[in-house]
């Protein structure tokens, strides 16, 4: 866990102080990706507190999620179908049941 | 385990690299925001130029007069008249044209049904044509160097933009200028085909503002020819 924050402040400090930044062509496929990675942290989560937390399958879960998210939405464009809306839902959405999950856990387990 | 937690640590670092540049990103829309801002600002900025300007000219305006004698004052005027600098007044005719009012079939071009520049230019022409003296499009001065020219859905007439409706005005012979427009085949008919909205009015007297611009006269010089 302190390894994980440690890893996001570090993060978050290169992302401040690099100059990196997104054209605007691809900033839909940035939130599509970080939505993406965002879904598999909240997973990740849940799964260590349901004590079914699988360290190889949350990081190919992180990578492939958010490439694979991107290339969809990428052919969807290429196709002329917005795909873009539908992977924000989607992720949206399971990002919300898993906060909410998680909830739920934490609840428990500190009033039984 | 020491190995899931450097992994762990890895993925950690990638999500905040993509959260703080996404961040920066949205960052950068705001600016864009920032720079509305300065376009009003400068837009006040122009207009008090524009007062400045008004200002400076009759100023000028002043100075032409005390400085010229009578006869010379007298071609001053005519040469004045010819180039458009003076207001004008007498009778003529207003034409006003303004986009169509025919709703637009599906799968029509609602091209056809607007007023380009090509239009003004061929009443302009058919005014000229028809003895006009003196011409102004929205109180836009028309003189030999105007311009008249298409700038999206608007016009340009000496530099400035005009939206529809565009009023032409015209000081010559009433009938000949009216009739110019009528004519079998002519301009006003072709526009009224697609709807648009054009009337003339005959009027008694109608006044003609000045033309207020610049004049360029950066490459040609003026030369004496002998006859």
């Amino acid at each position: 866990m302190i390894y994980a924050i440690a890893g996001l402040i570090a993060g978050i400090m290169i992302g401040l102080f690099f100059p990196l930044t997104v054209p605007a062509v691809y900033a839909k496929y940035m939130s599509v990706a970080l939505l993406a990675a965002l879904d598999t942290v909240f997973g990740g989560i849940r799964a260590a507190l349901e004590r079914t937390f699988d360290l190889s399958m949350y990081v190919t879960g992180f990578f492939t999620n958010s490439l694979l998210a991107v290339l969809l939405v990428f052919i969807g464009n290429r196709l002329g179908i917005d795909l873009y809306y539908v992977a924000l839902i989607c992720f949206g959405l399971r990002v919300f049941n898993n906060t909410a999950s998680i909830r739920r856990l934490l609840l428990n387990r500190y009033t039984k | 385990m020491k190995q899931g937690r450097w992994a762990i640590a890895a993925v950690s670092v990638v999500l905040g690299v993509m959260l703080a540049v996404q961040y920066r990103s949205t960052l950068g829309i705001e600016e864009n925001n920032i720079n509305l801002q300065r376009a009003g600002d400068l837009a006040i900025q122009l207009e008090e130029v524009k007062k400045e300007k008004g200002h400076l000219e009759e100023l000028l305006k002043k100075m032409r007069e005390q400085g010229t004698v009578d006869t010379v004052k007298e071609e001053n005027l005519k040469l004045r008249f010819n180039a458009g600098l003076t207001q004008v007044k007498g009778p003529g005719v207003i034409v006003t044209i303004d986009d169509s009012n025919v709703p637009i079939q599906k799968g029509e071009n609602a091209n056809l049904y607007l007023i380009h520049d090509e239009d003004i230019l061929r009443v302009v022409n058919e005014l000229r044509a028809g003895g006009a003296e003196a011409l102004s499009i929205n109180e836009q001065r028309l003189i030999g160097t105007s311009e008249i020219r298409c700038s999206g859905p608007t016009i340009t007439v000496n530099g400035k933009i005009f939206t529809p409706p565009y009023v032409i005005k015209a000081v010559g012979d009433k009938k000949m200028l009216t009739a110019a427009l009528n004519m079998r085949g002519g301009v006003v008919e072709t526009l009224k085909h697609w709807g648009i909205q054009i009337s003339i009015e005959q009027m008694q007297q109608i006044i003609i503002p000045p033309y207020t611009g610049v004049f360029r006269s950066e490459f040609g010089v003026s030369e004496e020819v002998q006859k």
